[in-house]
């Protein structure tokens, strides 16, 4: 029994990866999600409207932070700022006061409610509160549209992560390098099938979440199938970029899974963003499933159109053209290593 | 026409040196084999040939041009392991191929069968790595170790099928530390650590080497003999054979031992001049 525990000491020592996972990984992920994991909004981005608006402007307690005062500004107005996620708390400084509160953000209308309702010297019921696109505060209809990007951000990037480490190990990489194909030819041929069938998925999972969760779909579904598409060439991209980053199927798993992580929790789909301090949050808008949560959540709820989402498409837009060009960079290496000098490590024996 | 020109060919992995300064030409229709023991540097230098391996020093040139996507198009390849998709059937692999080198898919051998490739016998997965490899018709074949575990019949065929390919004027070059492979070569290039150690026919390599023939009734005394005296030796059917060994010395090892013998002295097989070269 010994020699077996010596054994597996030897060989996890020299295998760096899991290592990593064991040790480091779990350090990082405290000490960042320690940070994060907290549902009490401490900022919350809000509106003035209305006639008293500059008379209202200073005088509003934390959370609320006042970024946006429009005199002019009418309900219509303040509606059409929150569906924009402009800001989340739009207040018509009108007498009585009414605050309409976006109610897709869940922890940030607690917090406004509990904010409202501790203003000392304010009567019962001088302050109308109103929860709009969400008045039930409904947890189902925040999490499953995020929960569409999530399981597709596991499908597609485990399962695209397999692709070419499948080749390696198989040995049909070395074949494929041989055959007059271009490295973007291999990478698209490699994606496309999982393109058409995560699309698939994408519309069975989301009849599943409109139909079982009685979730609302008021926006438009082309900027949602738009956005959809974005997001999962970014998650096939990285899920691609990791299979050429691995020598084996294992290393392709345990690398997907550590961008797994991350993903679930900065993502917004379940701690605000605006609760998580700026160290950690950067990470938030280098992941494609922060956007996606945006724009979902964006149509689902709010109806907001697509000149409001500019943002997360150029950002997914962008995420994915880097992943999938560091993919066939990385590929390159691969197929046309004629033009990458390198100094890999000795080949097996048996291979010379 | 030379389809493949090696000049001073040479790749290393950190400190070690996996093949040095090697010079290689194979015209159009020649069979050309490169042969060695494991770890000689065989499969480095075809690698580094199909452009899959870039060298550390020299050049290559395949019909004339450094290897790229277009020399690629001129290139059959039957690596060692196939290359071919174990879960797709026999006509899927070809298509695929055929489509990759925009050619028409050649039909599938016979019985390969609409299963996976995985669940055929290695002799019908090499038949179709051969198809896979001879659709686009290349001036090029470039096969490592393409028959080893197949049967003798299959194999005859396989090499039927290669002879085709360089009498209508394709270059194959062949790597191998297979005998019966080696000696389908119209020319052979031994490789040793790296380097060539020797070139030419069958002849040329074996060279002036030779071996002491031990024939005696005592074959396994003679065996133990000389391998306590340090002789490497080896038993080809009850004769013991000691390539490059010195007579007197095999002579004093079993007179020391006792061992009933007659030795005389014969040209050295390829096998032992291979074994010698990797030796020196």
């Amino acid at each position: 029994m010994q020699a077996m525990v010596r054994k597996e000491f030897r060989q996890l020592r020299r295998d760096r990866r899991t290592l990593a996972l064991m040790i480091v990984v779990p350090l990082l992920l405290l000490v960042v999600f320690g940070y994060v994991a907290r549902f009490d909004v401490k900022e919350i981005p809000t509106a003035l409207l209305g006639t008293q608006a500059e008379a209202l402007a200073g005088m509003l307690p934390e959370p609320f932070a006042v970024t946006i005062v429009d005199p002019e500004g009418s309900r219509e107005t303040a509606e059409d700022l929150l569906r924009r996620s402009r800001v989340i708390i739009a207040v018509i400084a009108e007498a009585p006061p009414t605050l309409l509160v976006d109610g897709s953000e869940l922890f940030a209308t607690q917090s406004a409610r509990a904010a409202v309702a501790g203003l000392g010297g304010l009567p019962t019921g001088a302050v109308d509160v109103e929860v709009l696109f969400n008045p039930e505060l409904s947890t189902a209809a925040i999490m499953v549209p995020a929960l569409i990007g999530m399981v597709l951000t596991a499908v597609g990037t485990v399962i695209t992560s397999l692709g070419v480490v499948r080749e390696r190990q198989e040995g049909t990489l070395e074949q494929l390098a041989v055959m007059p194909l271009r490295p973007r030819d291999v990478i698209v041929g490699k994606i496309a099938p999982y393109f058409l069938v995560g699309i698939v998925d994408m519309a069975v999972i989301t009849a599943a979440g409109l139909l079982l969760f009685d979730v609302p779909f008021r926006g438009s579904w082309p900027v949602f199938i738009a956005g959809s598409i974005l997001f999962l060439l970014a998650v096939l991209g990285m899920g691609v970029l990791i299979s050429t980053l691995s020598q084996t199927q294992g290393e392709a798993i345990q690398l997907a899974i550590m961008t797994m992580l991350p993903q679930v929790m900065l993502s917004g789909m379940i701690f605000p963003l605006t609760s998580m301090p700026w160290g950690v949050r950067w990470i938030s808008y280098l992941l494609p499933l922060t956007y996606f949560i945006q724009i979902v959540r964006g149509v689902f709820l709010k109806a907001t159109p697509i000149d409001a989402l500019g943002i997360p498409f150029l950002a997914l837009a962008a995420l994915a053209l880097v992943v999938l060009g560091l993919a066939v960079l990385r590929f390159r290496r691969d197929l046309a290593p004629a033009g990458h000098r390198r100094e890999p490590s000795p080949e097996p024996e048996a291979a010379t | 026409m030379k389809a493949i020109e090696a000049r001073a060919l040479t790749r290393r992995f950190g400190a070690f040196t996996a093949v040095a300064d090697v010079d290689l030409v194979v015209e159009t229709g020649e069979i050309v084999g490169v042969l060695g023991a494991n770890g000689a540097g065989k499969t480095t230098l075809m690698r580094m040939i199909l452009g899959l391996l870039h060298p550390s020093a020299g050049r290559v040139r395949l019909f004339g041009l450094p290897p790229s996507r277009e020399t690629r198009r001129r290139i059959g390849y039957v690596p060692q392991g196939l290359g071919l998709y174990r879960d797709l059937s026999a006509a899927e692999n070809l298509s695929f191929s055929a489509a990759a080198f925009g050619v028409a898919a050649a039909l599938p051998p016979p019985g390969t069968g609409t299963g996976a490739l995985g669940h055929l016998p290695l002799g019908q997965q090499r038949a179709v790595a051969f198809a896979a490899a001879l659709q686009h018709h290349p001036d090029l074949l470039v096969l490592d170790e393409p028959t080893s575990g197949v049967a003798p019949l299959a194999r005859a065929r396989l090499w039927d099928r290669i002879r085709e390919q360089a009498g209508a004027g394709a270059a194959v070059l062949v790597t191998t530390h297979y005998m019966d492979e080696a000696r389908q070569a119209d020319r052979l290039v031994l490789m040793a650590a790296g380097r060539v150690v020797g070139r030419g026919q069958e002849a040329d390599i074996v060279g002036a080497a030779r071996a002491v023939v031990v024939r005696t009734p005592d074959w396994s005394g003679a065996f133990a003999a000389c391998e306590a005296a340090g002789l490497a030796a080896t038993l080809a059917g009850t004769e013991v054979r000691l390539p490059g060994a010195d007579l007197e010395a095999v002579r004093r090892a079993l007179g020391a031992s006792g061992v009933p013998a007659e030795l005389s002295s014969a040209p050295a097989t390829l096998e032992e001049a291979m074994v010698l070269a990797a030796g020196r």
